[in-house]
């Protein structure tokens, strides 16, 4: 007799914490072989894996080696149980448009929010490094996004992110998306003085804050 | 009339020595006080100055001669080494400091290992080490100091940062190979400026934070390639300051292991605190560069008092200047440290 549905879930989400990409892939096909819902599959197994690994991260015994390392042990199991979902179970995804503002030298904390935030089912449009103001505005209204995240690591391009919000007024457009900051020197204080609807400190709160943000 | 000259007090307190009071330093590199405000006032501008010795040299008189910081802090910029082990830099602006545009490799099996001294004898690096000689043979005075960035930082500016990251914990003997490669390049640069009159060399390693890496790869890969540079650098008699970003609260028991003579850090860390729990370990800081930006002359004038009072070894900024930072903020810090 094989293992139950939930022992093979419980086995996928270990593999995802446990940063092993192989045995999360292998997992997953046993997943397809036994007939099981994908989504189901993916959204109590693997992606359990990944929001433990993100309390591991908070809590100082995971750092962004393992998380990054774990997010590619979930990639690893999404894709094959991807072709597998129903139709009907794909349910729309919000949008957010993602970027690093004018300037600024690399992206390494961009890209895990990335990262947790499409491990945590949103779509997620990634607009790189020393992207301009206005491209943010221009990219959101033209992917219809709910939510629009700007990070910056260094002071220099913090006004960077006010003009978003600037422009996103000119325009008259500004209650329709949601703004968020986050990097390095960016605190609370800052989001709040220039005006921005959210603030995460790292990349796994950064999922708390989106869901608020879009109200799940 | 000064006790010492800015030089002399450097060089006393990188060495352990009492000096009349503690000086006031910006390094260069990430760390650089090339502001906008200064460069409008003098005409010598970025990014040009990255370029030729006389510009650059020219442009780091300027910020010690507007700023009152007592040094010399060279170059401007974190890509210089990483330029020279091939990846494709953006120059930036005035108001932009220059940045990696693409690292060269995708992996750390996928590097090509140049030949040693092709950081040293790379065009870039030789306008600053030239920079250094034309200072310090012109002013003998001022301390210049040559600024590194890490060997952390480097590879992770020549091999695709995400991947890298991964690649410390899956591929560890690929990754310590490009880490030890990019390690050997860094000391002979770092000799250069030493031969050429660098009264101190500055590391600094924004990739290598015990927030980013944890304490476990910190210690096996940052603490290990940050000594071996230090080690050859003391060697020739030259001190050597290592700067780490971000929250250090991980990683105390490896910065202990770190065999610089002062240990620069960011304003988030409460530096008379990790004095203490250091062992007294030299300590340089850390004024907030976010309120040297956006607070008043007043305000950081108290907080580098402030600072002062808590027996901190070498005052300095906490992190990367904005250029957008007002001149005038930083006269009231470094005078409020020259008043003692």
């Amino acid at each position: 007799m094989g293992k139950t549905k939930d022992e093979l879930y419980s086995e996928m989400s270990d593999a995802v914490v446990n940063m092993e990409e192989e045995l999360s892939a292998q997992l997953s096909n046993e997943a397809v072989e036994s007939g099981y819902d994908a989504f189901e599959a993916i959204d109590l197994g693997l992606a359990k894996g990944m929001e433990q690994a993100g309390r591991l991260f908070d809590d100082g015994e995971y750092f962004v080696p393992e998380l990054l390392m774990c997010a590619d042990a979930l990639n690893a199991g999404v894709e094959i149980l991807k072709p597998y979902i129903k139709t009907e179970r794909q349910e729309k995804k919000h949008k957010i448009v993602i970027g690093v503002i004018a300037g600024d030298t690399h992206d390494i904390g961009k890209n895990l929010v990335k990262l947790m935030l499409s491990s945590a089912g949103f779509d997620v449009i990634d607009l790189g490094r020393d992207v301009p103001p206005s491209v943010f505005v221009e990219r959101a209204v033209q992917e219809n996004a709910k939510i629009i995240m700007i990070s910056s690591l260094m002071t220099t391009t913090m006004d960077g992110m006010a003009d978003v919000i600037n422009i996103l007024n000119e325009k008259g457009i500004r209650n329709e998306f949601k703004v968020a900051i986050g990097g390095g020197p960016v605190s609370r204080r800052f989001a709040d003085q220039i005006g921005a609807d959210g603030y995460s400190s790292n990349a796994n709160q950064a999922i708390k804050m989106a869901n608020e943000l879009v109200g799940r | 009339m000064d006790v010492f000259s800015p030089k002399e007090r450097l060089q006393k307190t990188l060495s352990g020595e009492t000096v009349d009071r503690p000086p006031v330093i910006c390094p260069g590199g990430m760390m650089n006080a090339a502001i906008v405000d200064v460069m409008t006032k003098t005409g010598h501008l970025l990014p040009d100055a990255h370029h030729t010795s006389d510009k650059m040299s020219d442009l780091a008189y300027d910020v010690y001669e507007n700023t009152g910081f007592e040094n010399f802090g060279i170059p401007f910029c974190m890509t210089v080494e990483a330029e020279a082990l091939g990846s494709s830099i953006n120059f930036g602006s005035l108001e932009c400091e220059p940045k990696i545009q693409k690292e060269v490799f995708p992996s750390v099996k996928d590097v090509t290992f140049l030949p040693d001294g092709t950081i040293a004898n790379s065009s870039r690096a030789e306008t600053v080490i030239q920079a250094i000689y034309l200072l310090s043979e012109k002013y003998p005075e001022i301390p210049a100091v040559g600024s590194l960035t890490g060997p952390i930082s480097t590879a992770a500016s020549i091999v695709d940062p995400m991947i890298f990251l991964k690649q410390l914990r899956r591929e560890r003997e690929a990754a310590h190979k490009v880490i030890d490669y990019v390690t050997e390049q860094l000391i002979s640069y770092a000799k250069l400026m030493a031969d050429n009159g660098a009264a101190a060399i500055s590391i600094a390693d924004p990739t290598a934070t015990g927030e980013i890496l944890g304490p476990k790869i910190f210690d096996e890969y940052a603490v290990y390639y940050l000594n071996k540079i230090t080690d050859s650098v003391h060697e020739l008699g030259v001190p050597v300051i290592v700067h780490i970003c971000g929250d250090v609260r991980m990683v105390k028991p490896q910065l202990q292991k770190l065999h610089s003579k002062v240990l620069s850090v960011d304003a988030i860390v409460d530096l008379a605190m990790l004095k203490k729990e250091l062992d007294n370990m030299p300590a340089m800081g850390n004024i907030s560069t976010y309120l040297l930006e956006f607070g008043n002359a007043d305000t950081v004038f108290k907080q580098a008092k402030h600072l002062l009072s808590k027996n901190i070894d070498i005052l300095a900024p906490a992190c990367g200047l904005s250029t957008s930072t007002p001149l005038n903020n930083i006269t009231a810090f470094t005078s409020a440290i020259k008043e003692g």
